[in-house]
């Protein structure tokens, strides 16, 4: 009687699963009591007589992907799930044979799509205002950035040579790429003040990267012939054999000004302390945000996170590089607006709710899932 | 006192006292340490990309798959050798190619994840929900959250002067950043401490076998 | 054209195909953010040749004109090749440089691993001194930082509960509450930095990266 219960209770479908690129078929279960032990899913295709164990499905989503090498996008696949309980084992096949296909577009992407084209839009469009109007742009001042012409002037006065390490990132880091800009300004500088240059890498192709900035620099300072390639060195490929390395030369060569920018990691107070050490003024930036702390208690400047990104727009001023600074400001406003937008509903449909209508906060949950 | 006779415990102990000695100051102990350092890093570097993206990621497929796309193997070959055309004075200008490629495809990768994984889980994570306010100190403690991550985001904003409630508002942003700077240093001086003790007990257990 | 329009194109091309193909999960579609990831690694794997190629030659010139410090770059190259010279003899014997018994993870577990544990331990005298300077409150802002980080260092540790039993709590309280904001903060900043460099880089506007 309990059997014929269960049996009647237990459904199990068949489908594909959503929003993949095929070669997969979800199977799931419904109305299944708790007592349930452990559940096997078991396959079949046409032509085949008996069923193989495709896998364990979950007892707690009742929920099972099969995504078998052997699955193919547009065959029928036979499902049945044998639900093992404490005194019986119950045996349920799926209504309908499921079949997998590829999507052509991710629906659980949506509000990526959507925020990017806004993100988007607001970088395009404000690039264009500022090719229209570009006395109209302002971006705030940043000490950091400031100071870096003082920093070189500094270590001119004091004859010392001034140093730029990059840190642990490829050039497809966005604070690498943030490090480069800041290069060419302190290259330009020290072209200008005919003070010696020292830039360690860690990767060999930001190391190209840098060689080619800094000669560029010298040239746009007038200075082509005082560039040295040899100044710009590449260390090693090892987190802390670089930093021995940058340490070892900071020690020797006594820099009057050090600039570290780029992605550290643990090494990042090593460097910035063994700089203080030596009487450097030190100029960091980086978006590692949980080397910042060490940073700002061993520098003077640091540039946190977005300002070192901003560094490119700031040192050249270009209309259009400050029409994408705003922007982007204006995603942050969007994003801001849907965050309020959010409180607000969440805040009146939650009073709403114990006054007995649910109906905006099913709206609010909608808006936290779609995110 | 039980002094390790393995020379390489030995070895190990020197090379740790040579990189020490450059807390008082550097010296040609120091140097002999980082030069080996340097040079034993870039070796197993380069094994260590040998092994775990040529061989795998390219060696093997083209060597021995069987799939024709594989052949589409050769363009990021082509694109390598022409970063090589560093060497020549004439065709650096080359390894622009390969550059491009790989800021076309880093940065299309970086885009979608940054909303994903980034700005979206954090949006979701900041925005006040009614099960946050389940006792009055967790309401107020969420509130704090939520006013640090609006000032903290409007101290970022550049374009316009901080001025007035902007103004106001970075201020309170740049408090929140120092008060989270000051947590963040204090908790990791804990897990430095305890490096050194590692380093300490290497010392005095394995080489000199004074601790037990 | 060939040194700077290409390229350009080039960078464009291969972000577009790449973003749009974050969306789509059909094959080829699908597959193509896996491969990118693929032959970025292959491409990275000839250019170490222009590291190890760069050092090489700078240790050699140091050597050849006798410069100062000279002879250190013999241990360099020693350390180069001991690490370099074992990988090979460990995969001509045991077929993987990375077996256990292979020479090669012999001298990565003797020497290397030491070296990196004693600079990470350096760590521990540097956040010392850096403490020592950071503690001396040279602003307000200076001081906030000192407040947060003097109240978790204690509520760390047992003398910190003697102190005052409730300051574990405190601690905790900050880590997981006061510095929550900030981080998040700084993380979205950061991603739309990120982003916005992305869409100059992209469309061209950005283009440090070609000099």
């Amino acid at each position: 009687m309990i059997m014929f219960i269960l049996l009647s209770t237990i459904t199990v479908k068949a489908f594909d699963t959503p929003n993949d690129g095929g070669k997969s078929i979800t199977i799931k279960a419904y109305n299944v009591p708790e007592t349930v032990k452990k559940a096997l899913v078991y396959r079949k295709t046409e032509g085949d007589t008996t069923y193989t164990l495709a896998g364990v499905m979950s007892i707690l989503s009742y929920r099972f992907m099969d995504a078998d090498s052997t699955i193919k996008n547009g065959k029928p696949y036979y499902y049945r799930v044998d639900f093992y309980f404490p005194d019986t084992v119950i045996s349920v096949e799926a209504d309908s044979p499921g079949i997998a296909y590829a999507q052509w577009y991710d629906k659980t992407k949506t509000s990526s799509l959507i925020f990017l084209i806004v993100f988007s839009t607001f970088v395009l469009v404000f690039i264009q205002l500022a090719k229209k109007d570009p006395e109209g742009l302002y971006i705030r001042k940043i000490p950091a950035l400031d100071a870096i012409d003082e920093a070189v002037g500094r270590s001119t006065e004091l004859g010392k040579p001034t140093f730029f390490v990059h840190g642990l990132l490829g050039i497809t880091d966005a604070g690498t790429l943030a490090a480069l800009t800041i290069l060419r300004r302190v290259a330009k500088k020290v072209a200008e003040y005919d003070t010696p240059i020292l830039v360690t890498n860690y990767d060999p192709i930001v190391m190209t990267a840098s060689q080619e900035t800094v000669k560029q620099a010298y040239t746009e300072a007038g200075r082509p012939d005082a560039y040295n390639e040899k100044n710009i060195i590449y260390l090693t490929y090892e987190q802390f054999g670089y930093t021995a390395g940058v340490d070892g030369l900071m020690v020797r060569e006594k820099p009057g000004a050090i600039f570290l920018q780029g992605y550290f990691f643990a090494e990042s107070l090593i460097l910035a302390e063994t700089g203080h050490s030596v009487g450097a003024i030190q100029i960091a930036g980086t978006t590692a945000k949980e080397q910042l702390p060490f940073f700002v208690a061993a520098c003077d400047y640091v540039l946190i996170g977005e300002e070192m990104l901003a560094a490119s727009s700031y040192i050249g001023r270009e209309p259009v590089m400050l029409g994408s600074v705003k922007g982007s400001d204006w995603g942050k406003v969007f994003l801001l607006a849907i965050i309020g937008i959010g409180v607000a509903i969440g805040t009146i449909g939650s009073i709403l709710q114990s006054a007995g209508n649910g109906a905006l906060m099913n709206v609010f949950e909608k808006i936290l899932a779609f995110f | 006192m039980h002094i390790s006779t393995n020379p390489w415990v030995w070895i190990a102990a020197i090379l740790t006292l040579a990189i020490y000695s450059f807390l008082y100051k550097d010296n040609p102990f120091y140097k002999f340490a980082e030069h080996l350092f340097m040079g034993l890093g870039i070796g197993y570097g380069a094994v260590l990309l040998w092994y775990n993206s040529i061989i795998p990621r390219l060696w093997n497929p083209l060597a021995h798959g069987t799939s024709p796309t594989r052949f589409f193997l050769l363009i990021p070959i082509a694109l390598g050798l022409l970063s090589l055309g560093i060497f020549s004075r004439r065709y650096s200008w080359l390894i622009k190619y390969p550059l491009a490629f790989y800021m076309g495809a880093v940065t299309g990768l970086s885009v979608p994840v940054a909303f994903e994984a980034n700005i979206f889980e954090q949006a979701q994570g900041t925005i006040l929900k009614h099960s946050m306010f389940s006792n009055p100190w967790l309401g107020i403690s969420n509130i704090i959250m939520f006013i640090g991550v609006i000032t903290t985001i409007t101290y970022f904003y550049f374009s316009k002067q901080h001025r007035g409630l902007l103004g106001k508002s970075a201020r309170v942003g740049i408090v929140y950043i120092m008060l989270a700077f000051g947590a963040s240093f204090g908790y990791t001086v804990m897990a430095r401490i305890s490096l050194l003790i590692g380093r300490m007990q290497f010392l005095l257990h394995d080489w000199l076998g004074i601790i037990k | 054209m060939l040194k700077k329009q290409i390229p350009l194109a080039i960078t464009f091309i291969t972000g577009v195909i790449i973003v749009v193909t974050f969306f789509i999960p059909h094959p080829p579609f699908g597959r193509l953010q896996q491969d990118a990831l693929t032959w970025y690694s292959v491409i990275f794997g000839f250019t170490m040749l222009l590291g190890v190629d760069s050092l090489v030659k700078f240790h050699y010139t140091k050597l050849r004109r006798r410069e100062k410090g000279w002879w250190f770059s013999i241990v360099f190259y020693c350390g180069f090749l001991l690490s370099f010279i074992t990988g090979v003899i460990s995969e001509i014997r045991f077929g993987d440089a990375f077996n256990i018994n292979s020479s090669f993870m012999y001298f990565y577990n003797t020497i290397l691993v030491p070296l990196q544990s004693t600079m990470f331990a350096l760590l521990a005298f540097f956040i010392a001194s850096a403490s020592y300077r950071a503690f001396r409150a040279r602003n307000i802002d200076a001081t906030f930082l000192l407040v947060t980080a003097v109240i978790v260092m204690l509520g760390r540790v047992p003398v910190g509960y003697m102190l005052w039993h409730k300051l574990p709590d405190l601690t905790s309280w900050i880590l997981n509450v006061l510095q929550l904001g900030p981080m998040r903060g700084i993380m979205i900043g950061i991603s739309l930095g990120t982003v916005a460099m992305s869409l100059r880089l992209i469309l061209g506007i950005e283009r440090t990266y070609l000099s």
